[in-house]
């Protein structure tokens, strides 16, 4: 989708959020 | 051959159902409608008993669907994304059959074995969601009931043809058993080809959490979105530093509103 609104550079975050809690950088709460 | 093959189907046709169905849904790449259809077309035949061959697709799918369920309830989502990785996409598989499941709820249950992918996924996603047990087995031995279902009365609707087609195949020896081994190494070749080169393109694609650390220390301002599911960022209200939230493809939308398309963007599910 964003690809097709004309972003050129879309990428993942490999292991999403539960890599980079592991690897022990910041984190911030959410205020919902 | 094929003579031999359809009385061992005949001999030890119910064990054959329980164990095709429950390796399929415990996530092995065996389909076990073909057999279930086949199963309802001896069955009109008389040479095996309908409700037979659905308790033993019930019972299979329950014990399979439990485990998962029970996987999902104590490993939570780590066990879906291991489940994932063996459809295509990882990362879009757990956040669309999230999705699904949270639109939907328990009564997807009923549906998903009609819907490839999310069969497998959907149990253990009710066991993250700490569904309660009985809900569970309740919802999902009914939708198991309607997918057996749904395959022993189309074997039993079409078991002229089906008679045919192995009649066929028999006649052919081993020229058939040849035919569809080549078929299926096809296939399978075909789909492990599509997914190599898949994922050599998504590893260059993929960005390292350290990657996004560095840049972020570098000062760089990559927009990193996180697009979890509303239910997915209830249950787990941690995330990145600085990252934009945005559930459906309107949200994304309305927070690059003003961000320019050279810019990059990083997202992240789970």
């Amino acid at each position: 989708m964003l690809i097709d609104r004309g972003y050129i550079e879309v990428r993942p975050l490999f292991g999403g959020l539960d890599a980079w809690v592991d690897a022990g950088y910041p984190i911030e709460e959410l205020l919902e | 051959m094929l003579q031999h093959l359809i009385a061992l189907i005949l001999r030890y046709g119910i064990p054959l159902v329980f164990v095709n169905v429950f390796l399929e849904q415990i996530g092995a790449p065996i389909p076990a409608v073909p057999t279930l259809i086949v199963a309802g077309a001896l069955a009109r035949d008389g040479r095996m008993s309908s409700t037979s061959v659905l308790t033993a697709a019930l019972i299979a799918s329950l014990i399979a669907d439990w485990i998962w369920f029970l996987l999902g309830r104590r490993y939570g989502y780590r066990i879906l994304r291991t489940l994932c990785r063996i459809s295509l996409s990882p990362d879009s598989c757990v956040r669309d059959t999230e999705a699904t499941f949270e639109r939907w709820g328990m009564k997807s249950l009923l549906v998903a074995k009609f819907i490839p992918g999310f069969s497998t996924v959907a149990p253990p996603l009710a066991g993250a969601t700490k569904a309660s047990t009985l809900e569970f087995l309740i919802y999902d031995a009914i939708g198991a009931f309607l997918w057996a279902g749904a395959a022993v009365a189309s074997g039993r609707a079409f078991h002229h043809a089906i008679e045919k087609l192995l009649q066929k195949l028999e006649d052919l020896g081993w020229w058939a058993v040849a035919f569809i081994g080549f078929v299926v190494a096809l296939i399978v070749l075909i789909k492990w080809w599509q997914r190599r080169t898949f994922y050599k393109k998504l590893r260059v694609a993929r960005v390292t959490v350290d990657d996004l650390k560095a840049m972020l220390d570098r000062g760089e301002s990559p927009i990193v979105l996180d697009v979890r599911t509303r239910g997915a960022r209830k249950r787990d209200l941690r995330r990145i530093p600085s990252a934009i939230v945005a559930s459906s493809p309107e949200e994304v939308a309305q927070q690059l509103e003003h961000v320019p398309p050279s810019n990059p963007i990083i997202l992240y599910c789970t």
